[in-house]
């Protein structure tokens, strides 16, 4: 079993739905995007073309922040693939940041919220609970997946542009569009192995 | 059906549920599922279970949580304590109580209601949908007509709505995006940002899109709409009508393609046309005359049969030389040559040509398919327009244009085509409630079965000298009026006699300072009121000139038993399912926060019109007995809304079964969804009724002085150039025009965290947009801080963009952004105030439905370093 993600560029209209519903599952501080849309043209006047581009932790096959790590704390789960973070043994040295080609990780220096003046109640309930001076990033919403959900930028995707499943299994969806649209990742020549693939715009 | 609605009955009782409600944070209102866990709302989804959304929600939506919990929220009634208002005025607020705030909002109210209930002017924000009725019925039951929508309407739909509702019998039109091979968009990004059935719209375009639907889009811009489309055309700002007034001409005369059968059948494509430009009109019962090929003669049009009427042919009728209107506008079409197109519209005739080529032969006129084993007219093809096309002072004929080419090629409201949003209901199958239909009105043309406001857009009312402060009796093709805050509405006023002044403002949620024109007319314009009561959630720039402040509930805490309907609003048009959501409170009311719609209840008792009240909600939510609303009784609004639930769905289905269940849904049959074959009604593809009300308004605006240019008032359609069209001053050589971000609703959701974040993350958001190559020519560079500046010295500053991405002369704007209000700190400064760029006067708007002209030609002048 081997959880993986399938973008298609065809469909993502560049709503931030995945940015900001990620942000509202998993309670993330101010700066810390664990799902984001980039987005670029490319061309020349009148011929042009506007890129849309969502990005997550890649979850990759070889994960360089968890070789990097020094404490163990980031890891790759057997059982499904997932790079994870454990934070009660994270030191905050950031090692995993810097040896990350996608700069998908993200430290959470102190603990914040979005109005100077106070902490929202929802702050209250799920952003005071994250852990300051460690590293965050994507855990393809382990605790949904594990309980039979899809992680929430895909459940929430309006134009249904994000796919969520085993790249082991052949037959599962994630796999098919691969192979039928051509899925890529993102800088294959880094060589980590992203379980996060793209359907061609 | 079953909802998740999870609550854990442990011997210690735990909060942890999710309930079905409505989005607000636009007018889309798709469902949603919140989750409140120990009182505080965790997330919001979407709700899978509903058409509106389909469980999926955009940026917008799933932040609403940090809108709701803003600390800058109102809590309490707040009263100005200094008399002056003002752009720089302090109001010096205090707190009251809302006994104190109801007692004074009474006591003038009752004053206002015994001199002259006109003098109140009622303001609502587009973007609840449901506080339309409240307010609505509350001013109708004070008795003032003088209800407004703020910007709405004077952006956005005075054109968009008025031809939607003639000519497809809906609020707005969109592709059939199941069936539909070749889009046309002008102006519009209907399924790429938000607005109408927004996420559900997003979810079947790019269905579409894989399917292979091509879209072109033509904007001066390229981002959300034409970012995934399969061509972009750009255009010079405001010219759409040139392009689609071509292209008719192109498919009709050179390429000889139209649907005739169609034409004959479903339009007034055959009526008789006289010297006059008038109906050829039977002596005896006044019907439109056609030509009847079997018989030879004219004849009514209700007695021939639509195969045998001539579409072309000069025929006389008792003396009167007279043709089909088909053939007055196949001959008016012929000037409009590519050539002429391209000069006006900077896109090249080749293009053109090749445009009108595709669409017509994609249309594949005369051919059927079966859906649902019912067999149906196919036209696989769509031209939407909306706020982007008709925010000129061609505000009409830009619309019509655009939409003269569904209509040529028989391509509206069956498969494939262009959509009215459910223009046509059988009513729920239990109780037969909300049916309506589409039916012939005078002259057999298509009166709307469902419309928002009480004056339908046909038949257009008898114009005649005004007593609406906004002078919609009189300009009565119009909406929503830019005359309550013109700079020249006391000429108006004093010009037409109109009797009284507005002296009472109502305000829900509206910020029309920002989000009309530019600050300083509307200012002038608030600044005179005596008294103004305003609805927010936050201080806006609006709230400024208020009296008194009144801490709204937000869509989080409030009920309403409507947010969605009707349906030709905001359920996704085409095949799928019929959806009646509501709205329920997930959280209770903060410090004195109260839901508006019961305030205005209380206030209707205080000033003693509540039995007035009770018969304008039977009205407007057309509730029978034995559920109708009595006498004075005061009812509660949560009464209210029980009341309407269960008229419509029986009594099993009231408030209580909706906020376990959420919604009410049904399968569309085709029959519904593809309407027009079974609806024996015609539109107009000659808009006879024109020139009577054109001549009506002169009389009577003439005399007075206000000149009423007739070429706006002609039946078929033209390019008429905008101000900045004409302007020919040397270095104002850029059409600064502004779009709708998809992160961003009005001038409301710059104030959420979230999404401020994401937008100053976002290239375009908060900057100015320029063309590349036309920035470098004149030494500019990407991030440079500039004045953009109208040709009446009216500015605003901000960084450019340098993009690819937008025409040589376009100046491209995030709406609405530039807030300068402290009790908005997080939208406070941040992008560019576009409106303040726009005049607003006669001169200014369209005079045939008073839509604002919304582009300017502006000058670009860096900002001088400080010294």
């Amino acid at each position: 079993m081997k959880w993986g993600m399938v973008i298609d560029l065809k469909r993502c209209i560049g709503c931030y739905g995945c940015q900001l519903s990620c942000k509202a599952e998993n309670g993330t501080p101010p700066g810390v995007y664990y799902a984001r849309v980039l987005k670029a043209e490319e061309g020349q006047y009148p011929t042009v073309r506007n890129l849309f581009l969502p990005v997550l932790c890649n979850h990759c096959e070889d994960p360089p922040c968890v070789s990097a790590c020094p404490t163990g704390a980031s890891f790759k789960w057997e059982e499904d693939g997932i790079v994870d973070i454990n934070h009660d043994l994270c030191v905050g040295c950031r090692s995993c940041m810097m040896a990350c080609p996608y700069t998908n990780r993200y430290f959470n220096d102190q603990a914040s919220h979005y109005h100077p003046q106070s902490a929202t109640p929802y702050e209250a309930a799920r952003t005071a609970s994250h852990q300051t001076n460690v590293v965050m990033k994507c855990n393809f919403c382990r605790d949904r997946v594990r309980g039979g959900k899809p992680p929430a930028c895909v459940a929430n995707c309006p134009t249904v542009a994000r796919v969520f499943g085993d790249l082991d299994d052949p037959t599962s969806d994630v796999s098919r569009l691969i192979k039928e649209r051509g899925g890529f990742t993102l800088h294959p020549e880094v060589g980590t192995g992203p379980s996060v693939y793209y359907l061609p715009a | 059906m079953n909802m998740i609605n999870v609550v854990n009955t442990a011997a210690r009782a735990i909060d942890d549920v999710w309930l079905p409600s409505s989005c607000s944070l636009c007018y889309g209102t798709c469902s949603i599922l919140a989750h409140r866990v120990d009182g505080v709302v965790v997330k919001i989804e979407g709700n899978p279970e509903s058409a509106v959304g389909k469980g999926r929600l955009c940026g917008k939506g799933v932040s609403g949580i940090m809108t709701h919990y803003d600390p800058n929220r109102l809590t309490h009634p707040l009263r100005r304590t200094n008399p002056k208002k003002g752009l720089n005025e302090d109001p010096q607020w205090k707190e009251i109580s809302w006994d104190e705030a109801l007692d004074e909002i009474s006591a003038v109210l009752k004053q206002v209601r015994a001199e002259d209930p006109r003098k109140l002017v009622v303001q609502r924000t587009t973007t609840v949908t449901a506080s339309r009725v409240p307010f609505q019925t509350f001013a109708a039951a004070f008795g003032t007509p003088n209800f407004s929508v703020s910007g709405g309407g004077q952006h956005c739909g005075n054109g968009a709505h008025l031809i939607s509702g003639i000519m497809h019998a809906s609020w707005s039109i969109v592709p059939d995006f199941e069936y539909c091979n070749y889009a046309i968009y002008f102006g519009a990004s209907k399924g790429h940002a938000a607005g109408h059935a927004s996420c559900s719209n997003m979810g079947k375009a790019a269905d579409a899109r894989a399917r292979g639907m091509k879209m072109v889009v033509v904007d001066p811009i390229c981002n959300f709409a034409a970012a995934k489309a399969t061509e972009w055309v750009p255009l010079r700002v405001g010219t759409d009508a040139a392009l689609a007034l071509a292209m008719c001409n192109v498919m009709v005369n050179e390429l000889g393609i139209y649907d005739g059968a169609y034409l004959q059948a479903k339009t007034n494509a055959p009526y008789l046309i006289g010297p006059d430009k008038l109906y050829v009109r039977d002596p005896g019962n006044k019907e439109p005359l056609v030509w009847d090929t079997r018989s030879h003669c004219a004849r009514p049009f209700n007695e021939v049969a639509a195969a045998d009427m001539a579409l072309e042919g000069e025929f006389n009728v008792d003396g009167t030389l007279c043709r089909p209107s088909f053939h007055c506008l196949r001959d008016h079409l012929r000037k409009f040559t590519p050539e002429w197109a391209e000069e006006i519209s900077t896109i090249g005739s080749a293009t053109i040509r090749r445009l009108a080529k595709e669409f017509g032969t994609e249309a594949r006129v005369g051919s059927t398919i079966v859906v649902d084993g019912v067999t149906l007219p196919y036209r696989p093809v769509a031209a939407i327009a909306f706020r982007g096309s008709q925010g000129h002072m061609n505000s009409v004929y830009n619309f019509y244009a655009v939409d003269l080419l569904n209509h040529l090629v028989g391509a509206a409201d069956v498969v494939g085509s262009c959509l009215g949003f459910n223009p046509a209901c059988h009513g729920h199958p239990d109780t037969g409630k909300m049916r309506y239909i589409p039916s012939a009105g005078p002259d057999g043309l298509m009166v709307t079965g469902m419309w928002m406001g009480y004056h339908y857009p046909y038949p257009p009312s008898e114009p005649r000298l005004p007593t609406n402060l906004g002078l919609q009796d009189l300009f009565v093709l119009g909406m929503t009026s830019p005359f309550l805050d013109s700079t020249d509405r006391e000429d108006m006023w004093q010009r037409f006699d109109v009797p009284y002044r507005p002296e009472v403002m109502v305000n829900f949620g509206a910020n029309l300072i920002m989000s009309i024109a530019n600050k300083e007319t509307v200012a002038a314009s608030l600044a005179k009121y005596k008294f103004m009561v305003s609805f927010d959630l936050f201080l806006t720039e609006t709230s400024s000139f208020a009296d008194i402040v009144l801490p709204d509930c937000s869509y989080l805490q409030s009920l309403d038993s409507r947010s969605n309907f009707p349906f030709i609003f905001s359920l996704p048009a085409g095949t799928g399912e019929w959806c009646w959501p509501i709205r329920q409170p997930v959280l209770p009311p903060d410090g004195e926060q109260r839901n508006c719609a019961d305030v205005l209840l209380e206030i209707a008792d205080r000033v003693g019109f509540r039995a007035d009240l009770n018969a304008a909600y039977n009205a407007s939510l057309n509730i029978q007995a034995p559920h109708r609303l009595e006498g004075e009784t005061r009812y509660s609004y949560a009464q209210i809304c029980d009341a309407e639930l269960k008229n419509n769905f029986g009594d099993e289905r009231g408030l209580d079964w909706f906020k376990e269940n959420g919604l009410v849904k049904w399968k569309k049959t085709p029959a519904e969804v593809y309407w027009r074959p079974f609806v024996d009604v015609r539109v107009p593809i000659y808009w006879e009724f024109m020139l009577p009300i054109g001549n009506k308004i002169a009389a009577i605006a003439e005399p007075r002085g206000l000149k009423i240019p007739m070429e706006y008032y002609q039946p078929m359609p033209d390019f008429l150039p905008c101000t900045s069209h004409c302007c020919k001053k040397s270095d104002f050589d850029f059409y600064a025009f502004y779009y709708r971000d998809i992160v961003h609703t009005n001038s409301f959701t710059m104030e959420n965290p979230w999404l401020d974040e994401a937008a100053r993350l976002d290239p375009f958001s908060y900057t100015i947009a320029i063309n590349a190559a036309q920035a470098r020519k004149r030494e500019l560079h990407d991030g440079q801080l500039v004045w953009i500046e109208s040709e009446a010295g009216r500015k605003v500053k901000g960084r450019l963009k340098l993009t690819e991405a937008i025409h040589p002369e376009g100046i491209g704007i995030a709406a609405m952004c530039g807030h300068w209000s402290d009790g908005m700190p997080v939208a406070k400064g941040k992008g560019v105030f576009f409106n303040e760029l726009l005049e607003l006067d006669w001169d200014h708007v369209s005079p045939v439905n008073n839509n604002l002209d919304l582009c300017a030609k502006v000058r670009i002048v860096p900002v001088e370093a400080a010294p």
